[in-house]
C-alpha cells in the first residue's frame, strides 16, 4: 500500500540548535503511531516542519505521494492546547467551524449545513452539550476535545496530533483514545507526538522513537524495547517496570 | 444640533470616521497583543515627518505622510529584527524602538527649526495633532479610510478570527500568515498616519488602545467585540471633538482621548460582561444561593489536644 | 553563568560611558565660560581714554561683540555700528523665540560676547535662566524693558505683549537703549554711532510714515488683520489696524475649533477679503478659517505670508528690519485694499 507519509532527510534548526537530523521514515495507511522522544528531541518541531510552519533546513516531505501543499484538505492538524489564547471572545461550536473555513471559502459565511456538521463533530467528542459555551470557561480536558472536534469535522485521511493528552483528566483521555481508534478502524492515519511511555503499549500500534534523529520506528511490538527506549532517552529514563520485548 | 458650523461639522465628522477605524483596527492590535506596538509605531511616524518636510525643504502632505508611514513600517521592522537577533522580549523591543525614533524626530525637528528659510513651522502640530483645523478633504480622507478598513474586515471577517485566535492552526489550513501580517500591518500603518494630523503621534495610541479594551467588557463574542469597538471610538471622536467647542481655547485631541477614558471607566463599571458590577451582582447572587441549600452552620467541634 | 559575568561588565561599560559623557559636558560648560572670557584685550594704539573702562570691544581691530536673540535687534545695530561692532543673533529665520531654548553652542556665543541684548518682557521664554547667568559676568540689556510700562499693551490674559518691534517709535526706544550701551563699551566711536543711528531712525520715521499713509486709504472697516497668531497688536495700534488672532500671544498653545469659528464669525461680518499666515506658524489652522468662511459665502483669500516673530533670511531685503516692515505693512495693504 502507498505511504500516506513520507520524510526523506528532514533537517531543520530552531534558533542555533539543530532539531531534526536526517530524519527519514514512512508511515503506512490506517496506523496509529506515537512519536516518542525526551524534551528537545524535535517532537513538535517534526510535526511543525512536516506541516511547514515552520523552516525547513533540506530533505522532502510528501503527503499522498504529493507536496503538502496539494493535500492540505487530507491532512488534519491539532496544535498543541498551550499555543491559543482561550481568553478568546468565542464558542465551543465557533471553534469547530473554523476547521471548515477550508471549505467555506474566502467570502462565504459558514452555513446551517456546516454548522450541523460541527455540532456533529463536537457531538463524537461528547461536548455537544458545550456547543455554546465560552472557551474559556472549559476545562483543560473539554478544550482538548474542541481542539479534536475541529480536526475532526474536516474529515482528513490523515491526522496529526500534538500532545492532546498533556494535562487532561482521564475521562478525556480516554475519550480521546477512543475516538483515534475509531479513526484508524475507518481507515485513516493517525501520529500522535506522545508523553507518557506507560501507555505507548496500550495506546499505539506503532511508534516513532525520536531524539533528533529517527532512532527506532515500526510495529510497537517489535520496536519498543528497553533498548530502544534507553538509546532514545538517553540517560533521561528510569525505568519502572520491565518493558515486554 | 442647531447652529452646527460647517468647520465643527467637518471636524466631528473627521474625529468619528477616524475613532471608528481605529477602533475595528486597535481590536486587532489588542487580540495580537499589539497594543504596544500601536503606540509604538504612533511615535515611529514623527522622524519620517519631519525628513520628508527638510528632503523637499518646503511642507508637503503626501510626502511627509509617506515619510510617515515609511518611517513607522522601519520601526516596524526595527522591533521584529531585534526579537529576531537577541534575547529581548517583544514589550522591551517595542519601547526601545519607540524612545529611540522618537527621540530621533524630537532631535531631527530641533536641527529643522534651526534651519534658515523657515516654512517649518507646524511640523510640531504632527506631536499633539490639531483637530480642530479639520477641513472637507480631511473628512474625505478620513472617511475613505474607515471604508477600506471596515470593508477588509467585514470581507474576511471569519479568516481575521481565525488568524486573531489560532494563527499556527490557520496556516495549516492554508491561509498565508504573511499576507494577513501585511494587511493588518497596513490598515494600521495608514490609520496612524491619517490619524496623526488630528490627534497627533503621542494620543493616537489612545485611540487605537482604549475603544478595544472597554468594548471587551460588554460582549463574549468576537464579532460583537470589532463593532462596540469601532461604536466606542468613534463615539469618542465625536463626544470629545463636540466637548472641546463648547468653550473657547479647549483643545480637541485631548478631549478626544478624555471621552474615551471615559467610556472605558463606565465599561469598567457597567460592563454587561465583564463589569464590575455585573461581577459583584454575580458574587451576591452565588452567595445567596449557597446560603439557599442551607450547609448547616454548626461550629466545628473542639478537638481534644492529641497525645 | 557566562552570560551573567557579560552583563555585569557591559552594566559596567555603560556606567563609564555615561561618567565620561558628563564629566565631558561640564568640561565643556565650564571651557564655554573660561574660554575667550579674557578677551578684553584693549587695542594699545588708542589712547587711554576715562576711567578705566574698555576700550572698544574684543572682536578685530576692537569692534564690539555683539549676540542678540532676534534679528530684530541684531540687524538695525549691525547698521548703526557699521564695521566697529560684530553682531550675531542666535536666533534665525523662522525660529520661534518663545519656545526656543539654548544650546550649547549658543551658550558659547553668549560667553565670548562683549555684551548681550535681548528683547525681554517674556518673549525669549526659555532663556531667561541663561541669561541671568551671563548677567554675572557681562553686560546684559534687555532692550524692551527699556521702553516706558504705560505704552505697553497687554493681552486677554494680563500678560505683556513683547511683539514690541512692531512699534517704530517703541522700537527706536529699545534700539536707542542698546546704542547707549554701545556708547559706553567704546567711548572713541560714540560720535559715530549716535550719527548712524539718528539716520537710521530718520529711515524708520520714514518708514513709519509710508505705512500709516498707505492704511488709512483702506476703508475703515476693511482694515481687520486676521492671523493665526497675535503678535501684530503693536503693528495693528499703530497703523489702526484691527487686528485679530487665531492663538494666545506665546505659541505653546493648541487651537480650539471655537477659536477658528470666531475669526470666521468676524471675517463674514466685517466681509474682509484676506487673511495671512506667518513663516512660523502652521497654515492648517488658517486654511480651515478659509474654507469655513467660503461654506458662509465670503470669499476669504490667503493674503500672504508675514513675519511676525522672526525675520526673513540673511541678505534678502526681508531679512533686514526695515525690510521685514515694509513687507509685512505691503503684503496687508495689497490684500486688503484690493477686491472688496
Amino acid at each position: 500500500m502507498e505511504p500516506v507519509l513520507q520524510v526523506r532527510g528532514l533537517h531543520a534548526a530552531y534558533r542555533k540548535n539543530k532539531v531534526l537530523d536526517d530524519v527519514t521514515f514512512e508511515v503506512a495507511p490506517g496506523t496509529l503511531t506515537a512519536i516518542i522522544g525526551p524534551n528537545g528531541a524535535g517532537k513538535s518541531t517534526l510535526l511543525k516542519t512536516m506541516l511547514e510552519l515552520h523552516p525547513r533546513l533540506a530533505g522532502e516531505v510528501r503527503f499522498f505521494g504529493t507536496a503538502y501543499r496539494n493535500a492540505k484538505l487530507k491532512v488534519g492538524y491539532v496544535p498543541q492546547r498551550g499555543t491559543v489564547d482561550w481568553d478568546f471572545p468565542t464558542d465551543a461550536l465557533d471553534v469547530v467551524l473554523m476547521g471548515l473555513y477550508g471549505r467555506i471559502g474566502w467570502l462565504k459565511r459558514p452555513g446551517r449545513r456546516h454548522r450541523e456538521l460541527a455540532l456533529e463533530a463536537l457531538g463524537k467528542m461528547g461536548m455537544e452539550g458545550f456547543a455554546k459555551r465560552q472557551i474559556s470557561e472549559l476545562s483543560g480536558g473539554q478544550q482538548q476535545r474542541v481542539f479534536l472536534a475541529r480536526a475532526l469535522v474536516q474529515d482528513a485521511d490523515l491526522y496529526l496530533l500534538d500532545e492532546p493528552l498533556a494535562g487532561v483528566d482521564a475521562a478525556t483521555e480516554w475519550a480521546i483514545m477512543e475516538m483515534l481508534k475509531t479513526l484508524r478502524a475507518a481507515g485513516k492515519t493517525v501520529m500522535v507526538v506522545h508523553h507518557d511511555l506507560q501507555t505507548v503499549e496500550d495506546y499505539f500500534d506503532h511508534v516513532l522513537m525520536l531524539n533528533r534523529t529517527v532512532i527506532a520506528h515500526g510495529p510497537t511490538a517489535s520496536v519498543f524495547t528497553p533498548e530502544n527506549a534507553a538509546r532514545t532517552y538517553g540517560g533521561w529514563l528510569r525505568r519502572k517496570e520491565p518493558v515486554t520485548g | 444640533m442647531t447652529g452646527l458650523t460647517h468647520n465643527a461639522l467637518w471636524v466631528l465628522v473627521s474625529m468619528l470616521m477616524l475613532g471608528t477605524a481605529a477602533g475595528l483596527v486597535g481590536c486587532f492590535a489588542y487580540w495580537k497583543r499589539q497594543s504596544l506596538m500601536s503606540d509604538a509605531l504612533a511615535h515611529a511616524a514623527l522622524p519620517g515627518v519631519v525628513i520628508g518636510f527638510a528632503i523637499l525643504g518646503f511642507k508637503s502632505l503626501p510626502v511627509m505622510l509617506l515619510g510617515a508611514a515609511a518611517s513607522a513600517l522601519l520601526g516596524a521592522w526595527a522591533v521584529t529584527a531585534i526579537r529576531a537577533h537577541s534575547r529581548v522580549k517583544e514589550d522591551t523591543a517595542m519601547g526601545i524602538m519607540l524612545s529611540v525614533f522618537f527621540g530621533l524626530g524630537i532631535m531631527l525637528l530641533t536641527m529643522v527649526n534651526r534651519m534658515p528659510g523657515g516654512g517649518q513651522s507646524g511640523l510640531d502640530s504632527f506631536i499633539f495633532g490639531q483637530a480642530a483645523a479639520m477641513v472637507r478633504q480631511d473628512m474625505r480622507t478620513m472617511a475613505a479610510v474607515a471604508a477600506a478598513v471596515l470593508l477588509v474586515v467585514l470581507v474576511s471577517f471569519k479568516e481575521w478570527k481565525l488568524y486573531l485566535f489560532d494563527p499556527a492552526f490557520a496556516r495549516g489550513l492554508g491561509m498565508s500568515g504573511r499576507l494577513m501580517e501585511a494587511a493588518y500591518l497596513t490598515l494600521l500603518v495608514v490609520v496612524i498616519v491619517v490619524g496623526i494630523q488630528a490627534v497627533g503621534v503621542i494620543l493616537m495610541a489612545a485611540l487605537l488602545i482604549i475603544p478595544a479594551v472597554s468594548a471587551r467588557y460588554w460582549t463574549n463574542a468576537f464579532g460583537r467585540m470589532l463593532a462596540l469597538s469601532a461604536l466606542f471610538g468613534g463615539g469618542a471622536g465625536v463626544i470629545g471633538a463636540f466637548v472641546s467647542t463648547l468653550e473657547g481655547g479647549w483643545p480637541t485631541g485631548p478631549f478626544i482621548v478624555i471621552a474615551a477614558a471615559g467610556i472605558f471607566l463606565l465599561s469598567l463599571v457597567f460592563g454587561a460582561r465583564k463589569g464590575l458590577l455585573v461581577k459583584a451582582m454575580q458574587r451576591r447572587e452565588q452567595m445567596r444561593q449557597l446560603e439557599l441549600r442551607a450547609v448547616r452552620k454548626e461550629p466545628l467541634a473542639e478537638r481534644e489536644a492529641l497525645p | 553563568m557566562i552570560k551573567h559575568g557579560k552583563m555585569k561588565s557591559t552594566g559596567r561599560a555603560f556606567a563609564l560611558l555615561a561618567a565620561m559623557l558628563l564629566l565631558a559636558a561640564c568640561g565643556a560648560g565650564m571651557a564655554a565660560e573660561n574660554g575667550s572670557g579674557g578677551g578684553k584685550a584693549a587695542d594699545g594704539s588708542r589712547a587711554a581714554g576715562g576711567s578705566g573702562g574698555a576700550r572698544g570691544g574684543s572682536g578685530p581691530d576692537g569692534a564690539i561683540r555683539v549676540v542678540t536673540t532676534i534679528a530684530q535687534i541684531a540687524e538695525p545695530l549691525s547698521v548703526i555700528g557699521g564695521d566697529r561692532v560684530q553682531v550675531t543673533s542666535l536666533m534665525g529665520p523662522g525660529v520661534d523665540p518663545h519656545l526656543y531654548k539654548a544650546s550649547q553652542s549658543d551658550i558659547r556665543k553668549l560667553g565670548s560676547a562683549d555684551v548681550i541684548f535681548y528683547s525681554g518682557l517674556h518673549l525669549e521664554a526659555n532663556m531667561l535662566r541663561a541669561f541671568e547667568e551671563i548677567g554675572k559676568r557681562r553686560p546684559v540689556l534687555a532692550v524692551g524693558e527699556a521702553i516706558a510700562k504705560d505704552r505697553l499693551l497687554t493681552d486677554a490674559t494680563g500678560a505683556v505683549d513683547p511683539h514690541v518691534w512692531f512699534d517704530i517709535d517703541l522700537w527706536k526706544e529699545a534700539l536707542g537703549a542698546a546704542v547707549e550701551e554701545l556708547k559706553k563699551l567704546s567711548p572713541d566711536d560714540a560720535e559715530l554711532f549716535e550719527a548712524n543711528k539718528r539716520d537710521y531712525f530718520a529711515k524708520m520715521d520714514e518708514l513709519k510714515e509710508e505705512a500709516v499713509r498707505k492704511m488709512a486709504s483702506v476703508p475703515k472697516e476693511r482694515r481687520v488683520l486676521v492671523t493665526a497668531h497675535d503678535a501684530f497688536g503693536y503693528f495693528g495700534r499703530m497703523l489702526d489696524l484691527e487686528v485679530v488672532g487665531l492663538q494666545g500671544l506665546s505659541t505653546e498653545d493648541e487651537i480650539g475649533l471655537s477659536d477658528i469659528e470666531r475669526t470666521i464669525d468676524l471675517l463674514v461680518e466685517r466681509r474682509v477679503p484676506a487673511v495671512f499666515v506667518e513663516s512660523s506658524i502652521n497654515p492648517k489652522s488658517i486654511e480651515a478659517v478659509i474654507e469655513g468662511a467660503k461654506e458662509r459665502g465670503a470669499t476669504v483669500r490667503l493674503g500672504g505670508e508675514l513675519f511676525s516673530d522672526a525675520m526673513g533670511g540673511a541678505g534678502t531685503v526681508e531679512g533686514t528690519y526695515l525690510g521685514m516692515f515694509r513687507h509685512n505693512v505691503d503684503t496687508i495693504f495689497e490684500a486688503l485694499s484690493g477686491e472688496g
